[in-house]
């Protein structure tokens, strides 16, 4: 448990993590690779550096990603094609308009339920919150004080979306109107319901 | 014919409709006494005298007979209804504006998430699981533990007899007569005792014995005794020497004892 390793060292722990990572299916944090490996974070640190170099794009058909809070091997998108036709079935479906938001919701807002959803959304959001806890994108994260049940995104969702951490995710403020466009709207809401009261 | 044209005869009113109406405008006549049901009813009359329907004066009416209801039904929540109705309409916009905002900020992100799966696309994952034998823990050694036969072995278990428990290895207590009447002869022989003193600390089946052999010493008239009350002390003596007294002494005794 040591980072006084010898150079030559370097090397063969980085064969070991690659080996790692081909045989988890879940992303592996540098913890727990330092403590696989028994080998220092720091020396875990650098095989990594040397791995990504090796899987470098255009270098390998197996990419290094730093993704859901670890380290994971991927395909080279380059193969999908080839993929495809071997698999047959597309690697994730798409997500319908109603199932983004929903997730959306649940990615900016967790934990979340699934009452606060449908008043965000002003539509029921039952049916696709129950297709993302299918597809593994959300999971239930115990309850509110209300005792509804509430929602989180997994790492599944975060290995989908490319995402290292939910920090990734832009502040959602960025989509707000600009201040202009929210007075206005205010305006012609107020009109709205002056003409309505009147 | 127009609907400001149809007579009504009501409780506070007696006239053609739309006087009625000016008059509840200008407030002469209190709305609040005014019953709207009566009003509709006349209509109502007024329509099968007619026996046709005229759509736009039926709609008129509708319109009219609608507004009265309102303007009444307001007039029936007045007081705190007043100063909701100032702030209402700007609260409501302002809530609504900032649902609008909540579900446009959700809607523009949902379309970012859409982008960033776009970004990923052609990217796999390994799916396999982790092979058993690499696992920390092995799951399979406890699925193999349940087994249908040992439920139905053990339902089998439940549904046999059970063997007739053998009781020859418990030994009976035996406990001869010859013994306790040695026992009461040899107490007999220091005098007067009682029963209590002869079988004390001894089991139920040793009780029995001893009181078969003071019987059996009775019969041979070789004891007598007294018993002061049920359940009392049994004061035992030799018939030769029946001293009531001393038996009375014991015999009250045995009564503070018991």
């Amino acid at each position: 448990m040591s980072d006084a390793q010898g150079p030559d060292d370097a090397p063969r722990l980085a064969r070991t993590i690659e080996s790692l990572l081909f045989l988890s299916t879940d992303p592996l944090s540098t913890a727990e690779l330092a403590e696989a490996t028994q080998a220092g974070e720091g020396a875990v640190a650098t095989a990594l550096a040397l791995l990504s170099e090796r899987h470098a794009p255009g270098r390998s058909g197996i990419a290094l990603r730093e993704l859901g809070g670890g380290w994971t091997l991927a395909s080279d998108p380059d193969s999908e094609d080839a993929a495809r036709r071997l698999f047959s079935r597309p690697r994730v479906s798409t997500l319908t308009p109603a199932q983004a938001e929903t997730l959306a919701i649940v990615a900016y807002l967790q934990p979340v339920s699934r009452p606060e959803i449908t008043r965000i959304r002003g539509v029921s959001a039952d049916s696709a919150v129950a297709t993302l806890l299918d597809r593994g994108l959300i999971e239930e994260a115990g309850h509110s004080q209300f005792g509804a049940v509430v929602y989180r995104t997994t790492t599944q969702f975060l290995k989908l979306f490319g995402l290292r951490t939910l920090d990734e995710l832009p502040d959602v403020a960025r989509w707000d109107p600009t201040p202009e466009e929210q007075a206005e709207l205010r305006d012609r809401l107020l009109k709205a319901g002056e003409a309505r009261a009147s | 014919m127009s609907i400001g044209a149809l007579e009504l005869d009501l409780e506070v009113f007696t006239g053609p409709f739309d006087l009625l109406l000016t008059l509840v405008l200008r407030e002469e006549v209190d709305l609040l006494e005014l019953q709207l049901a009566e009003v509709v009813l006349a209509y109502l009359d007024h329509l099968e005298q007619r026996g046709e329907l005229d759509l736009e004066t039926a709609t008129e009416f509708i319109v009219l007979i609608a507004a009265l209801l309102e303007l009444k039904s307001r007039l029936m929540l007045m007081g705190e209804e007043e100063q909701e109705l100032d702030i209402e309409p700007e609260q409501a916009a302002e809530e609504l504006l900032a649902r609008m905002l909540d579900a446009r900020r959700y809607r523009s992100a949902a379309a970012h998430l859409g982008e960033l799966l776009a970004r990923e696309r052609g990217v796999r994952f390994r799916e396999a699981p982790l092979p058993a034998k690499l696992r920390r823990t092995i799951v399979a050694p406890a699925e193999g533990s349940y087994d249908a036969q040992a439920l139905g072995e053990a339902m089998g278990r439940l549904l046999l007899m059970p063997p007739q428990i053998d009781l020859r290895h418990v030994a009976v207590p035996r406990v001869a007569v010859s013994e306790r009447l040695a026992l009461l002869r040899g107490l007999l022989r220091r005098g007067a005792f009682s029963f209590e003193e002869a079988v004390r600390g001894a089991d139920r089946m040793t009780v029995a014995v001893t009181l078969f052999a003071l019987l059996e010493l009775y019969k041979r008239g070789e004891a007598d005794w007294q018993q002061g009350e049920s359940f009392g002390e049994i004061a035992v003596h030799s018939p030769q020497a029946a001293m009531p007294a001393g038996a009375a002494t014991l015999a009250s005794a045995g009564g503070l004892a018991g």
